[in-house]
């Protein structure tokens, strides 16, 4: 409860502060001109401020080009988006032709676009209390199983990450430095790694009938995001000074009152920036989950990379970046808006200097 | 009798615990067991298991699980030095990896360097919106940079040079600063290399700007006035101040990150999977075609193993020489 309460408060000042920019500016700009007349700052140094201003504004912009391109390509179904009349669609073209069809017609929430809604039902073959969907004849889409890979991948990526880190910063135990000496080497080596053991997996997963398994998958995402999670969350709780440990101790905390009060509380960042990653490793990739399932389970990053290579030489763009941005923007947002812990926690707090 | 039974039994323990190679300070390991235990079964057990596939003749999936698959040591390996395909792969790989890290560095300090400046109003929120490309999927952005490298004429990029050759004939520039439009970016070697390469660039900033932004806040502004009192330049303070600030943490992001760049897969794969003719495929991209579409697993086994090899012995590097595990041992 308190962590909803907490949240809102977070959004709300976030927003708040959004809002209240343009206000900010318009103060910013007076002051400069009030500095100016009164001879405080001459007006060269106002102009080098605020070309200095524009320049960076440029480059953001160019930076996020590809981003605002794909934006408005997703409004433009049904014309053609490389044509003569420039790299932009044309604006009275805009429709949400493209989002219609993701959400009524593609796999992203239910299989076809044919929704339904949960049931619960009582009694029955499967339990006591079970639970089916209702409504549609093709069942859940992509959307469930990418949301259920995660959960697994977040339980149980959470469940060994963070357990772990603090024991790599405050306890000494036997093969303490040769483990974490093993997940440095390993902390670059996530996603790229499964590929390259792509051949290996396969057989193994094979063998052991693990094929086709969410959960194996899940699983799995959680295994390639331990070793650079652990080794960042532990750098960030290095930075706890031990002192308010023992404070609290003294005060007759217990050692479990110590992690509850003293170190979770202060690893919040680090903890928001973990989250994320964690995610991201479930929700993102696709070729090992290409590879080992089969279409009934595919997630959405599979349904994405299909519809990207549907024609040898064509990708139909709009519905694909519909589609992506759907895919994409719930974790963006949560990135945005996190993205103070993020910088925070990618500090690696003793790397600098 | 009951009490005597007991007495052996706690003998017994502890002289268990003795001869144990651990003792019940070391309690810490057990929470960082099952993290290790699920790292090493999904990770290092594929690797060695790759290892073992590398020294079959395994062609295809099947002889792999089927047990079909002979022992022949290391013919594949021997295989793989006559390859000239292995030699074009490596050659790219690497060059890709130097080349864009450059770009890369230059890029990151850059942009830390103006986002970071007195002078830029509203740089928080800049900073905020130049690193969004690090919380999109890969396969989103890099099919996006693919649609505006298109080889088409009215392409993204086709356009932009196109209105750019306009804009310079108007003002009768000469021949030489015009471009051949259309480009075919994915389609001629050096072309698609450096679509590669700018794509590259653009994923991988935003963690090096984050890191040199946080080592550039904790320089104190003292130590810039000091220097400005002294008359010192803009250049000389760069050098004096700035530089040794962040020396470190951009070494760091660019070990890290150049190791990322030699694993980079989806790149070449979306864009033109490796091609043309085969002459861009990065070294992971290779070993997956070689089992995927020519059913080498073998083969396919080595060339992996040797990549993993070479991420290996980097990461090795930057951990002796680069300080990257600094903090690990002492405390």
């Amino acid at each position: 409860m308190s962590a909803i309460r907490a949240f809102a408060s977070f959004v709300a000042a976030k927003l708040i502060a959004l809002a209240t920019a343009p206000q900010r500016f318009a103060v910013m700009v007076q002051r400069a001109v009030y500095d100016v007349r009164t001879g405080k700052r001459t007006a060269w140094d106002v102009t080098k401020s605020v070309l200095m201003t524009l320049f960076g504004l440029a480059m953001v912009l160019v930076l996020l080009f590809p981003l605002f391109w794909i934006t408005t390509a997703s409004l433009a179904e049904g014309s053609r988006l490389f044509n003569t009349s420039g790299i932009f669609p044309d604006p009275t073209t805009y429709n949400l032709g493209a989002y219609r069809w993701v959400i009524f017609e593609s796999d992203f929430f239910f299989v076809d676009g044919d929704w339904g809604y949960p049931q619960l039902v009582l009694g029955g073959e499967s339990g006591l209390v079970s639970f089916r969907w209702a409504g549609t004849e093709t069942g859940p889409g992509a959307l469930f199983n990418s949301l259920y890979i995660v959960s697994v991948t977040l339980v149980a990526g959470f469940g060994m990450i963070v357990p772990a880190a603090y024991a790599f910063s405050r306890r000494q135990f036997v093969g303490r430095k040769r483990i974490l000496y093993g997940y440095v080497l390993f902390t670059q080596i996530g996603a790229g790694l499964s590929i390259a053991t792509l051949v290996a997996l396969y057989s193994l997963f094979s063998t052991y009938g693990l094929t086709n398994n969410l959960f194996i998958l899940g699983l799995f995402y959680a295994a390639s995001a331990i070793p650079f999670n652990t080794w960042l969350l532990k750098t960030y709780m290095d930075n706890i000074p031990v002192s308010y440990e023992e404070a609290a101790m003294v005060d007759g905390a217990s050692f479990l009152d110590t992690i509850r009060e003293v170190i979770l509380p202060l690893t919040k960042p680090g903890l928001a920036v973990v989250l994320i990653f964690v995610w991201l490793a479930g929700w993102n990739e696709f070729i090992i989950a290409q590879t080992l399932l089969r279409p009934e389970n595919y997630p959405l990053s599979v349904e994405l990379y299909n519809i990207a290579t549907e024609g040898r030489f064509s990708t139909p763009w709009t519905r694909f970046a519909a589609f992506a941005n759907l895919f994409a923007l719930p974790v963006a947002i949560v990135y945005f808006a996190a993205q103070r812990s993020v910088e925070d926690g990618l500090s690696f707090g003793g790397m600098e200097g | 009798m009951a009490s005597s039974q007991l007495g052996t039994d706690v003998s017994g323990l502890s002289r268990l615990r003795a001869a144990l190679p651990f003792s019940t300070r070391d309690w810490g390991l057990l929470l960082v067991a099952p993290g290790a235990i699920l790292f090493s079964s999904f990770m290092l057990y594929p690797i060695i298991y790759l290892f073992y596939i590398s020294l079959t003749d395994a062609t295809f999936a099947g002889s792999v699980i089927g047990g079909g698959a002979q022992l022949i040591g290391l013919e594949n390996y021997v295989q793989l030095i006559a390859d000239p395909q292995f030699r074009t792969s490596m050659f790219t790989t690497w060059l890709f990896v130097a080349v864009s890290l450059v770009f890369k560095v230059f890029l990151a300090v850059g942009i830390a360097l103006l986002l970071n400046h007195v002078r830029v109003a509203g740089k928080r929120y800049m900073r905020a919106a130049v690193i969004v490309p690090l919380g999109f999927p890969g396969i989103f952005t890099i099919t996006v940079w693919r649609g505006m490298f298109s080889d088409a004429r009215y392409g993204v990029f086709n356009t932009i040079l196109g209105r750019y050759n306009e804009l310079m004939s108007s003002v009768s520039a000469p021949e030489l600063l015009l471009f051949d439009v259309p480009i075919g970016f994915l389609s001629g070697r050096w072309e698609a290399f450096f679509a590669y390469v700018t794509t590259e660039v653009w994923l991988a900033y935003p963690f090096m700007v984050i890191i040199i932004v946080s080592a550039l806040q904790d320089v104190p502004r003292s130590l810039h006035e000091a220097a400005m009192v002294d008359g010192a330049g803009a250049l000389q303070r760069f050098r004096t101040v700035t530089l040794p600030a962040i020396k470190g943490p951009v070494l760091f992001a660019s070990i890290l990150t150049a190791a990322t760049s030699f694993q980079q897969f989806l790149i070449p794969w979306v864009f033109n999977q490796g091609g043309p003719s085969r002459q861009n495929e990065l070294i992971i991209v290779y070993g997956y075609r070689e089992a995927i579409t020519f059913n080498q697993f073998g083969l396919s086994a080595a060339i992996l193993i040797v990549g993993i090899a070479f991420v290996g012995l980097f990461m090795y590097a930057a951990v002796r020489y680069g300080g990257l595990a600094e903090g690990v041992g002492d405390e």
